[in-house]
């Protein structure tokens, strides 16, 4: 008897704390701030603007959308997850970044690709310049070789005539 | 010296005889020049990709708020007013009042308004619902499917006015009135009613 009754105490003591665990979760969205919505928003897009951020954005709509990340954030959702809440309803061009993670990959890497190529590019062309100069100089003065003169006697030649 | 040295930079040099190659820097930055052009080409398109405003209308199937599921195709014989709309849109709620009186007016001579929700949360959308007292079929646009990939609305609200055989007959960019759809649908009533 006194067994059933430590195991009764256990189980609603339990219970108590498994409610107390949920409730803290659940946070009042007055404790959510706004840098956190912010942080959250600037992952996403204003839906009636065009490339307008939803964190700098000032329509009804986007006041609206923060509001459900404040929302969202106090039920103790993460960032992807409400990043991917709003994709499901809205179209993933509601997000900021492509949500695949080889596009993602790629929207990171192809502007450093571009600039590093276009670095090589640079180096080649003033590196080729440098090099053609002095041979310019050394062609304008190098005399004409022995066989041209056949081939100049022929043409002046052919200017006389 | 000779007037004619001149023509020693004119000689030909048969070490660059024959078809001369491409470097690699001209490669890449002939392939440069062509994703640039790729890009731009790709970008006219899409922007070429504008909404619909005449032929047939793009067919979707549409959950409503009630779980009815109304797909366009099978309103043929139907004339559909077709009204992208929000919640937090201010002109939507101008014009609300005019679409639930057409609604009441012309459902029994074959008239449906058709609502649909572009990017609203459905707790603000069944609200907007009640307070003005829309009975029309009206459900969210999941994903924005409907009013962006098919429709491509740039706002709320925009109106599709769809005759019986599925063809949209006009665009309305801005906010309706009654008198402005009214005027509208009854020439097209009638001149559907006789052929």
């Amino acid at each position: 008897m006194p067994f059933r009754g430590l195991l009764s105490l256990l189980l609603v003591f339990g219970v108590l704390i498994g409610t107390a665990i949920g409730m803290l979760a659940q946070a009042d969205p007055t404790t959510i701030t706004d840098d956190q919505v912010m942080d959250v928003a600037r992952s996403l897009y204003c839906p009636v603007c065009p490339n307008e951020p939803l964190d700098t954005c000032q329509t009804e709509a986007c006041y609206r959308w923060r509001e459900d990340i404040r929302q969202q954030l106090a039920a103790g959702r993460t960032h992807d997850q409400i990043i991917a809440d709003f994709v499901a309803r809205y179209g993933e061009r509601a997000s900021a970044v492509p949500l695949d993670p080889t596009l993602n990959a790629l929207s990171l890497v192809t502007p450093f690709v571009i600039a590093a190529i276009a670095l090589a590019l640079g180096a080649v062309v003033v590196l080729r310049w440098r090099r053609r100069q002095p041979l310019s100089v050394a062609v304008s003065s190098s005399p004409m070789p022995a066989d041209a003169s056949a081939y100049r006697a022929r043409l002046e030649e052919d200017v006389r005539s | 010296m000779s007037d004619l040295d001149f023509l020693q930079e004119f000689r030909p040099d048969p070490a660059a005889s024959g078809r001369r190659r491409l470097s690699a820097g001209t490669i890449v930055l002939l392939a440069g020049i062509l994703s640039v052009v790729v890009v731009i080409g790709i970008a006219f398109v899409r922007s070429q990709q504008g909404r619909p405003e005449s032929g047939m209308a793009p067919d979707f199937t549409l959950t409503t708020f009630d779980g009815q599921q109304i797909r366009l195709s099978d309103l043929r014989g139907q004339v559909v007013v077709l009204n992208f709309w929000a919640s937090w849109c201010a002109p939507c709620r101008e014009e609300a009042p005019a679409l639930q009186s057409i609604w009441e007016n012309y459902r029994d001579r074959g008239v449906l308004v058709l609502g649909v929700a572009y990017a609203d949360d459905p707790d603000d959308s069944r609200a907007f619902n009640a307070e003005f007292g829309l009975t029309y079929p009206s459900g969210p646009d999941i994903g924005t499917v409907i009013s962006k990939d098919q429709y491509h609305i740039t706002g709320v609200p925009e109106t599709f006015i769809i005759d019986r055989n599925g063809e949209i007959v006009t665009f309305i960019f801005s906010t309706i009135t009654e008198p402005q759809i009214r005027a509208i649908l009854d020439p097209l009533l009638v001149g559907e009613a006789s052929t």
